[in-house]
């Protein structure tokens, strides 16, 4: 049997690619790799105790579950989960700052905000237990992408009120990385700092690692000879072509994870080497449901919807039932790297990002989809819907690769209608499709911006 | 003989054209002649400069979508009927030009499919054409 060397550039994937998983580390094995039914037995008594706590301390809970005549001690299984009023971030909203808190501030040691995408803020808080828990979820997943405690791990989110990068910079130190804190912005200055600091581990989101790896082999930086082995990324979905991309580009492996703020932060699942599109949920701390998001009504296992999560242990603020808004589908079947933490496809529609066109309903993600096959085309794209003569107009704009180029606009057109073609067949609307230079679709530090939205509100 | 035209895809919005050129001046290139053209989202911006080795450098550098095209530049005599001699042996010859422009009053550039074929073509013709030096050197000197 081969031995790798996990430390050691592209071991980790030379692993995961021959199937020898048990040379991967896991963080805590009794809780990642326990039988189904231990994690059952242990869910529902956890849930028992975290419905209890929150209709008892938050006083929102105790009035929805009253209004509805459910009580704590009506949850004799998970099922029972249901009988639970559903939250959204209307109700973290309407209580902003501290209303659905059920501790004294004294308890609380930090304070975070959500990067309000929509709308106001919402404010959440972590006791010193909250903490710790976020941190275990963090370290566990980073070790899946085979990040060890000898790691030096250097940050490329801002810190501030956003979850993820205290969230990320905690987890990996408890793990025992050496965290770099730098922070977001100055590219150039991140890629001196991977150089001096001998970094091997970056924390960005997606289209800022690729910011990363372009003003690198701008400058001539060599990535094969890079310490750098890792990227953790967050903050925004990672499209599969880009992630695939950066790996080779910068010859790192790249992980992503998913989590949101009102429920905890990053760190609610995690992608493991063995199936690069899912994700592990950490179900010891997270009751998950998927639901219809139209009726609310919960679906089997492996339905496509949207996902639903009760935290187990939150004690800060004890959220039941958050409607995430995420779409996804998740599955309980075992994994090659031993896990049996239930898998969760990677979120790359979120109920509120679907457009509807001329009465077709229509992800971003689909657009993705296409862009990553064609090689031409970069997998960055940027929508624009308009209303012209009264109708809904789609126009996708994606970036011509260097090496397509050609002095002909012939050639240049056939791009065009070739990328138009298999978005039209895929969407089932007629889209425009507009050809930009290389780099001229906005690579943010921050959630990508994908859709521009200007049409006229009936 | 040919020269060496370096197109370039530029999206046809304010300053794209002006970035291009700006990263041309950065690199010390001086732009002899030029055309621009344009589908409405998006146009190809062609150059004739005295360093190209120079200009796609910097165009690499900067990760500019851009390619080298051989093309043919040949300098016709001042007087009318001229051009239409020249473009009359190509047709004779039924050769489609894939475009032409003009650079400093008689010189002009074309590019066809086949830029041996027709550079063989116009050698045997009362025309001259210019080199990648002469365009170096500068035209307008000669």
């Amino acid at each position: 049997m081969t031995t790798y060397d996990i430390s050691k550039k592209g071991d980790a994937l030379r692993a995961a690619s021959a199937g020898d998983f048990d040379q991967l580390p896991i963080y805590m094995p009794e809780m990642e790799c326990m039988d189904r039914a231990g994690i059952r037995a242990l869910q529902l008594e956890k849930l028992q105790a975290q419905v209890r706590y929150a209709y008892d301390h938050v006083a929102y809970y105790r009035d929805e579950m009253d209004a509805l005549g459910v009580s704590p001690d009506d949850i004799t299984s998970l099922e029972d989960v249901q009988l639970l009023p559903f939250t959204d971030k209307a109700a973290l909203r309407e209580t902003f700052p501290f209303g659905m808190f059920a501790v004294d501030m004294d308890e609380v040691i930090e304070l975070h905000a959500s990067s309000g995408t929509t709308g106001k803020p919402i404010v959440v808080g972590y006791t010193r237990d909250d903490m710790d828990v976020w941190s275990d979820c963090i370290a566990r997943l980073v070790q899946m992408a085979g990040v060890l405690p000898s790691d030096r791990a250097q940050m490329a989110f801002g810190y501030g009120m956003f979850t993820g990068g205290f969230g990320l910079h905690y987890g990996l130190q408890k793990l025992g990385c050496a965290m770099i804190p730098a922070g977001s912005g100055n590219t150039e200055r991140h890629i001196q700092m991977i150089e001096d600091y001998g970094t091997t581990v970056l924390i960005a989101t997606p289209s800022y690692a690729m910011r990363i790896c372009e003003v690198g082999e701008q400058l001539g930086y060599d990535w094969k000879r890079s310490p750098l082995r890792v990227g953790l990324f967050g903050g925004e979905p990672c499209p599969p072509a880009l992630k695939r991309e950066l790996e080779e580009r910068m010859h790192i492996v790249c992980t992503d994870n998913y989590g949101l703020t009102e429920v905890m932060g990053p760190g609610v699942s995690g992608e493991c080497l063995a199936h690069r599109d899912q994700q592990h949920i950490a179900e010891d701390h997270f009751l998950w449901e998927i639901v219809d998001p139209d009726t609310g009504e919960v679906l089997p296992e492996g339905s496509f919807g949207e996902l639903v999560l009760t935290p187990l242990d939150k004690q800060a603020i004890p959220v039941l039932r958050y409607r995430t808004h995420d779409l996804t589908r998740i599955t309980t079947s075992a994994c090659a790297c031993g896990r049996t933490l239930a898998r969760m496809d990677k979120v790359r529609a979120r109920c509120d990002d679907m457009l509807i066109i001329r009465g077709t309903n229509v992800f971003p993600s689909q657009i993705e989809d296409v862009l990553k096959d064609i090689e031409e085309v970069t997998p960055h794209y940027h929508i624009l819907v308009e209303t012209i003569n009264g109708m809904d107009a789609l126009t996708v704009q994606t970036e011509i690769r260097p090496e397509a180029f050609s002095d002909s606009f012939e050639a240049m057109n056939a791009i065009k209608a070739k990328v138009k073609a298999k978005l039209d067949g895929t969407l089932l609307v007629g889209v425009q499709v507009q050809l930009v230079e290389p780099g001229g679709i906005e690579r943010t530090a921050g959630k990508a911006k994908h859709v521009t939205d200007v049409r006229d509100k009936a | 003989m040919t020269v060496s035209q370096i197109s370039v895809f530029t999206e046809s919005k304010p300053g794209h054209l002006v970035s291009v050129l700006q990263k041309l001046e950065g690199a010390g290139v001086n732009v002899r002649g030029y055309s621009v053209s344009d589908t409405g989202d998006y146009g190809i911006a062609r150059f004739i400069v005295d360093k190209p080795d120079s200009a796609t450098a910097a165009l690499e550098a900067a990760g500019a979508a851009f390619t080298v095209t051989p093309v043919l530049c040949l300098k016709l005599l001042d007087k009318p009927g001229e051009l239409a001699r020249v473009m009359g042996v190509l047709a004779a010859c039924d050769i489609n030009i894939s475009y032409s422009y003009s650079m400093i009053s008689t010189y002009i550039i074309i590019n066809v499919p086949d830029v041996d074929q027709v550079k063989g073509i116009l050698e045997k013709q009362p025309v001259e054409i210019i080199s990648q030096s002469d365009i170096t050197a500068g035209v307008a000197a000669r």
